[in-house]
């Protein structure tokens, strides 16, 4: 069974459509990396894996569930499925420790020390073990990004989504985000990236997806697609991006 | 004309006594305001089309009417209308609890819909409901930007109580205006008057200010 089914899925916002009866299936351990010119859709497509947007039309199962079963499941989805977004949206008012350890104490319902030492381990994995009593405005962008990423793993996902995750960060502080997310695939993680970097793509990703104007129209191998692609669209797309 | 010290001191035990109603009144009705202004601002702002229509209403009959007008009709009208007869302290509270609850909805609101929408996002894709979000996430920002605007509602509130002067409750506008009438000496009593406002706003705001510095704004 595939992890995420996206079955002629449609999604509108007021009387654009944005995602057009669009089919995908995605399976266990791929690494998804999502590309297209900026309106494509791409980003709405990752949004309503976990719900953030609500589908119009077709149907979405996560994990086998249904986003349309109900409050009650969404949150067993969005408990399965983490999100890195693209300004990072940690939580000001906590230090790093405590928003990587939020997750396990709110939603998982683990004990203070326990939250706490699953999220020492975490930070440590990123390679932020030294910033744990740091607020989110004493650190780095990038290092707000690994701290996000370490708050998504914290929920013990089965699939991680990352929304343009380093489209914030300078160049020099792109490197240590991917860097983690490189890794995070290496151990079997499930991921779908929506993102510009193609050297990510062709050295991380196990499949690249082209959209434009709400339909997927390549899907195939990145360095085949990088190296050859068939489809003019996609070869202009991207010439304009490297 | 001489400014009589002594008229002062006299009065003293009176307009303390006054002093301390006001408090009473100014405190009860801020703690009940404040259930009443979170509640109603967060149906203002989170509420389906009902418990916002209901909270929208309120807010507006409230703010849309003077305060001197609802404390007389709650202590007047609704003995008449309902046969509820309460006590002048209690007309006194519910008037604040009623009236700063509509002004704290407000505040409630803008503050919780100016905390940017990723932390919302950021706490639903963590799989929480939308009341842990906002009790854990939202809340707590929201918090500390309401302090400023609640500040000034706390002011606005402790000096409306001298409106009640108007439905007889000893507090101490009314302690003064009954010394005045006694004595005559307005210079003096008008001045301790004013300047035991002053202490209490002033102890409110400085209140409000340690409370603001010991908080990380965010």
């Amino acid at each position: 069974m595939s992890m995420v089914e996206f079955q002629k899925v449609t999604k509108r916002f007021g009387t654009v459509v944005v995602l057009n009866e669009v089919d995908l299936a995605i399976n266990n351990g791929e690494v998804v990396v999502l590309i297209g010119p900026s309106g494509s859709g791409k980003s709405t497509l990752l949004r309503c894996i976990n719900a953030l947007e609500e589908i119009n039309g077709g149907d979405l199962i996560v994990d086998g569930i249904s986003v349309k079963a109900g409050r009650s499941q969404v949150r067993l989805i969005r408990q399965e499925a983490g999100m890195v977004f693209q300004q990072f949206n940690l939580f000001p008012q906590m230090t790093a420790l405590e928003n990587v350890a939020f997750g396990p104490r709110r939603v998982r319902g683990a004990s203070r020390p326990e939250a706490d030492t699953l999220a020492r381990e975490l930070l440590a994995k990123v390679g932020l073990a030294d910033r744990a009593d740091h607020y989110p405005s004493e650190l780095s962008g990038g290092q707000q990004q690994r701290v996000a990423i370490a708050r998504a793993l914290a929920i013990k996902p089965k699939l991680m989504l990352f929304d343009e995750p380093t489209s914030a960060l300078d160049p020099e502080l792109r490197h240590e985000v991917l860097m983690v997310m490189q890794s995070l695939a290496e151990e079997g993680m499930t991921m779908i990236v929506v993102t510009h970097e193609m050297a990510f793509a062709r050295k991380v990703g196990t499949r690249l997806i082209f959209m434009e104007d709400g339909k997927i129209t390549v899907d195939g191998d990145p360095n085949t697609l990088l190296e050859n692609a068939d489809n003019p669209r996609l070869r202009e797309f991207l010439q304009h991006v490297n | 004309m001489d400014f009589d010290w002594s008229v002062i001191v006299d009065a003293m035990p009176s307009l303390l006594d006054g002093a301390r109603l006001t408090i009473l009144i100014a405190l009860a009705g801020l703690a009940g305001g404040l259930v009443v202004g979170v509640i109603a601002g967060l149906m203002r702002a989170y509420g389906n089309a009902l418990l916002n229509g209901i909270a929208f209403a309120y807010i507006e009959l409230i703010r849309g009417t003077p305060i001197v007008v609802q404390v007389m009709f709650i202590y007047f009208a609704l003995p008449v209308l309902a046969d509820i007869r309460i006590n002048p302290m209690s007309a006194a509270i519910t008037a604040i609890i009623v009236n700063a609850g509509a002004y704290i909805a407000e505040i409630v609101r803008g503050s919780f819909l100016s905390v940017h929408k990723g932390l919302k996002e950021a706490g639903l894709a963590l799989g929480l409901p939308m009341w842990k979000v906002l009790l854990y996430v939202i809340g707590p920002v929201a918090f500390r930007r309401m302090i400023p605007p609640l500040g000034n509602q706390f002011i606005v509130s402790l000096k409306d109580t001298s409106l009640f002067i108007v439905i007889g409750v000893g507090e101490l506008t009314r302690q003064g205006q009954e010394i005045m009438a006694a004595n005559f000496r307005a210079v003096e009593i008008w001045t301790a008057v004013a300047i035991l406002y002053l202490i209490m706003t002033g102890t409110l705001t400085l209140i409000l200010r340690v409370t603001e510095k010991r908080m990380r704004m965010l």
